[in-house]
């Protein structure tokens, strides 16, 4: 079974260079322009890991985090967080239990793809997608 | 007494350390007027028939000097507390009225540490009465001011030895609220100039690494990949050239070329230069020039850069077979040029209308319709309100469209430009 990876940025050039990189590396990708839709999305159809970006219109990254985890169907999934904010991130915003690491911008496509192949070896892949809302 | 204060107006003028042109001036005009009145006393004394007499002229050069000190103390800005040999206040001026439980008036001998709110300068200055170095001291404190905590710059120092009766202790008191509140500025500033370069400059390294792992997977794919890189290139460049001349023209020192502009000849060129944009996203670009003489005296470069960036906003912010119509009047009765670019596009919510002028902002939910450098229109304002003496503003009603206009005077005014 195939690890499923949503990735969430309003920029649509990180957007596309990740999900390229991660189906490159054998992921299955699935993309998301803003926080509030990529967490209708994994409600729908939770992934086995979540990268978003911080700064997004509508739901930002922390508060996409902090949904996932109040959230009982999503509330296991492993974040990672990518910011161009570097180190203006307060503390508490990467202590969300679900962030699993941190990238600052600019970052390498080829270290996210290893960071995902790392975090992933220890989970299980989820179930084929589902139709209905969780 | 007399010695003694004119010594402590000196301490006191040495130790402030940032002193206006202004204050110098008056402080000029006071000594100069003080030193007449005294020297026309000292001749009183002189030709004074008894001692009665020469008393009460020493009294009036003692009371003389008094309130010229106390008028000097009175227009500085920094707090001033003297505080005597016997630990009472000799002398508080206006602006340390926050700092005390009674006026400054009042103060004037009072045990300083009956007076003084905040414990922790009582307590400073109290140490300080028991020695200081012979340069001072400096220390930076936060203070309660009207109950209210403040940071300030205290500066001690002391007038008169140790041991002498005239001992006593100067302290000043700068508020460095407005230095916080522009490191603030300057730190928020560099951490949004440093998140608005990331993004580019991501997109830029992270396709470079794909093309050299091989991860485009055909000749058109590495294309895509070239257009990209080339396109944040682009963004990256015009990201550091807004940068460079908003900083410059904030810090006075941009140069610009005044001549007489045709307006109608740039809006002609802007449109012109736009047109082929236009045209790929299916929108009709109109002028509505007025025949009239639509002269003024400015930069043309400048005045063209604006006149693009508007142009290139209502093209970007306009859905397919929307119409942008660029009008520019005079209007004689206030002698200023008018210019507006008005589009049928998503328009902007009235509480950020004025926001869109400001460094950095992006209307949050039109970020991914098309990137742009949060810059553009600051450098609009500041090319035409401080380079050119105008003013610029939006209409703008949501979902309807919006106006941007910009207004210039016609006869020449001199802006604030730098060699």
């Amino acid at each position: 079974m195939t690890h499923r990876i949503l990735v969430v940025d309003d920029e649509t050039h990180i957007l596309q260079v990740l999900s390229l990189k991660l189906r490159n590396s054998g992921f299955e990708v699935s993309t998301a322009v803003d926080g509030e839709d990529a967490l209708r999305q994994a409600l729908d159809n939770p992934p086995d890991l979540i990268i978003t970006d911080i700064q997004m219109p509508y739901m930002n990254g922390i508060e996409l985090c902090s949904a996932l985890v109040e959230n009982k169907a999503t509330t296991h999934i492993p974040v990672v967080v990518i910011t161009a904010r570097g180190h203006t991130l307060a503390q508490s915003d990467t202590d969300i239990a679900n962030v699993r690491d941190v990238i600052s911008k600019p970052f390498s496509p080829r270290g996210v793809a290893e960071l995902a192949t790392s975090i992933l070896s220890e989970i299980p892949a989820q179930n084929a997608p589902r139709s209905e809302a969780a | 007494m007399t010695t003694f204060i004119t010594i402590l107006i000196f301490a006191i003028t040495g130790i402030v350390a940032v002193a206006s042109l202004t204050l110098a001036r008056y402080w000029f005009v006071q000594l100069r007027n003080a030193t007449t009145e005294i020297e026309k006393a000292i001749h009183d004394v002189d030709t004074a028939q008894n001692e009665g007499e020469t008393a009460r002229i020493h009294g009036c050069i003692d009371r003389t000097r008094r309130r010229q000190a106390e008028a000097v103390f009175d227009v500085l800005r920094d707090a001033v507390i003297v505080v005597d040999a016997h630990g009472e206040i000799l002398h508080a001026n206006a602006a340390a009225s926050g700092l005390l439980s009674v006026t400054p008036e009042e103060a004037a001998g009072k045990v300083m540490t009956d007076v003084v709110n905040d414990h922790q300068l009582a307590s400073t200055i109290s140490a300080a009465r028991n020695g200081l170095p012979t340069e001072g001291r400096l220390c930076e404190q936060e203070l309660f001011f009207n109950s209210e905590p403040v940071s300030y710059e205290v500066h001690l120092q002391s007038v008169g030895g140790h041991e002498e009766p005239m001992h006593a202790v100067v302290t000043v008191l700068r508020d460095l609220s407005r230095e916080r509140e522009v490191a603030r500025l300057k730190s928020d500033f560099v951490s949004k100039a440093s998140h608005e370069l990331r993004t580019p400059l991501s997109s830029i390294s992270a396709y470079i690494e794909m093309l050299v792992d091989g991860d485009a997977e055909d000749e058109d794919a590495r294309q895509e990949f070239y257009k990209v890189i080339s396109t944040e290139t682009d963004r990256l460049r015009r990201l550091i050239d807004n940068l460079l001349n908003i900083s410059r023209i904030e810090a006075g020192l941009m140069h610009i070329e005044r001549e007489q502009v045709q307006i109608g000849e740039l809006v002609e060129r802007a449109v012109q230069s736009m047109m082929h944009q236009a045209k790929e996203n299916n929108l009709d670009i109109h002028t509505k020039l007025a025949q009239v003489d639509l002269t003024i005296t400015g930069d043309s470069d400048m005045l063209y850069q604006v006149i693009v960036n508007l142009l290139s906003n209502a093209i970007k912010y306009t859905p397919q077979g929307g119409r942008i119509t660029v009008a520019a009047d005079a209007d004689h009765l206030t002698r200023s040029l008018h210019l507006s670019v008005a589009d049928t596009g998503l328009g902007i919510a009235p509480d950020e209308t004025e926001k869109v002028f400001d460094k950095f902002y992006r209307v949050e939910n039109y970020r991914r319709i098309a990137n742009g450098t949060g810059l553009g229109l600051n450098l609009c304002r500041h090319i035409v309100e401080t380079l050119h003496n105008g003013q610029i503003g939006l209409d703008s009603t949501l979902g309807m469209g919006s106006r941007f206009w910009f207004t210039i005077p016609m006869q020449e005014r001199t802006g604030r430009v730098a060699a």
